[in-house]
């Protein structure tokens, strides 16, 4: 993956760092963003092969700033208190629809395509209950109108409902699997003379 | 396949777009306008627990008279009602506090006591009088239950004043401007009861 590359993926942290500070706003998003994805993956392979460089890109751009937008509207019928806190990073995952067109994302295969997808959706879910639980002290709270979730310890620490604290959280989690999956070669390090 | 062919389907999705978008839109609108005001309505009449009343308070403002008051200005009143019986009354009163102007909700139940205070708006100093602001208030619940003879006109002041109310500490004129515009609101539901709670009490 060259650098402009990896520059346009991180424009994802945005949806995943602003959107986790809850499980009920992180389903909420990635509901929005499998359903417009999904959408806009049905919709592309059809137009693709009828448009030529510049026009398939203008193509997926119109496209998914349809759906996001048609998205966006419905949420704001249906879960109105959700769309005013996050309502913000709809229009991002339009822009994540033409940076997965623009990278390649969609000549890899089928099961590549769902892995990505199901790693993205794991972290953030996993992210937003981290979260939740250390910046809250509750989980699955905002969930339904009756249920309050449950509620661990009542004070919870309030820097990682921020997003520098999700920053934070991230960097512990990227750690923590650094050291899961490279354990040899660490060890080999402490080896040397 | 050519570069018009192209640049048709393009327009043709712009096009598609921006129907699809308006059409989503227009039957939408109505019900996302419904949401909006219960939230709004939700979150302003906090002060009232949400099972006490049934009807849409916000949605009838009651025409109210002489709204100068001693120390402060009505600028709304709306009528909480449950299976049509009136339950509670909200005032919107306007005072003058220490930076400038403090803008309360008062709700106060059919006998004249008070339910609750929230400040709708206020630019008091942060950290001294902004305390005012927050929510919920522990300095604007010890004035619930209170009535406009209950303390009496004495006691309806700072304790520096020789009242019966702590005030908030190193804010003075807030407080007195708070206590001043919540007696003024119970006095004038005592002098006009029976047009705040309507007919049928």
């Amino acid at each position: 993956m060259n650098r402009s590359a990896a520059l346009a993926n991180a424009l994802m942290l945005t949806l995943l760092l602003g959107t986790s500070d809850s499980l009920a706003g992180a389903l909420g998003a990635l509901l929005m963003f499998a359903s417009v994805v999904g959408l806009y993956g049905l919709c592309m392979p059809v137009l693709r092969p009828r448009l030529t460089g510049t026009s398939a890109l203008l193509a997926g751009l119109l496209l998914a700033a349809t759906f996001s937008s048609c998205a966006d509207l419905l949420a704001q019928r249906w879960f109105l208190p959700w769309q005013q806190t996050f309502g913000l990073y709809a229009g991002l995952i339009a822009l994540q629809c033409v940076v997965l067109e623009h990278n390649g994302f969609w000549r890899s295969s089928l099961v590549e395509r769902l892995k990505l997808c199901g790693m993205f959706g794991g972290l953030m879910l996993l992210l937003a209950g981290l979260r939740e639980l250390i910046g809250h002290g509750s989980l699955g709270r905002g969930l339904s109108e009756d249920w309050p979730g449950f509620v661990v310890f009542s004070e919870g620490l309030h820097l990682i409902t921020l997003i520098p604290g999700a920053f934070i959280l991230l960097a512990l989690l990227l750690a923590a699997r650094q050291a899961l999956i490279r354990p040899n070669s660490i060890s080999k390090e402490t080896h040397r003379p | 396949m050519n570069r018009t062919a192209s640049a048709f389907i393009v327009l043709l999705l712009a096009v598609i777009g921006i129907g699809a978008t308006y059409f989503v839109q227009r039957i939408n609108a109505p019900q996302i306008a419904a949401e909006q005001r219960l939230i709004e309505s939700r979150k302003l009449l906090d002060l009232l627990p949400l099972e006490t009343y049934d009807n849409q308070p916000l949605e009838q403002p009651l025409d109210l008279t002489d709204t100068t008051l001693s120390h402060s200005t009505l600028s709304g009143g709306y009528r909480a009602t449950r299976d049509g019986q009136a339950v509670a009354i909200l005032l919107r009163t306007q005072t003058q506090g220490y930076a400038g102007a403090i803008e309360l909700l008062i709700a106060i139940d059919t006998t004249g006591k008070l339910l609750a205070v929230k400040t709708l708006e206020q630019t008091e100093t942060p950290a001294l009088g902004g305390h005012l602001g927050d929510w919920p208030n522990a300095w604007l619940q010890t004035f619930t239950g209170q009535s406009a003879k209950e303390p009496t006109d004495a006691g309806w002041a700072l304790k520096k004043d020789q009242g019966q109310f702590d005030q908030i500490a190193g804010a003075t004129i807030t407080s007195r401007a708070a206590i001043s515009a919540i007696h003024d609101a119970l006095r004038y539901f005592d002098e006009h009861r029976s047009a705040l709670l309507g007919s049928g009490t």
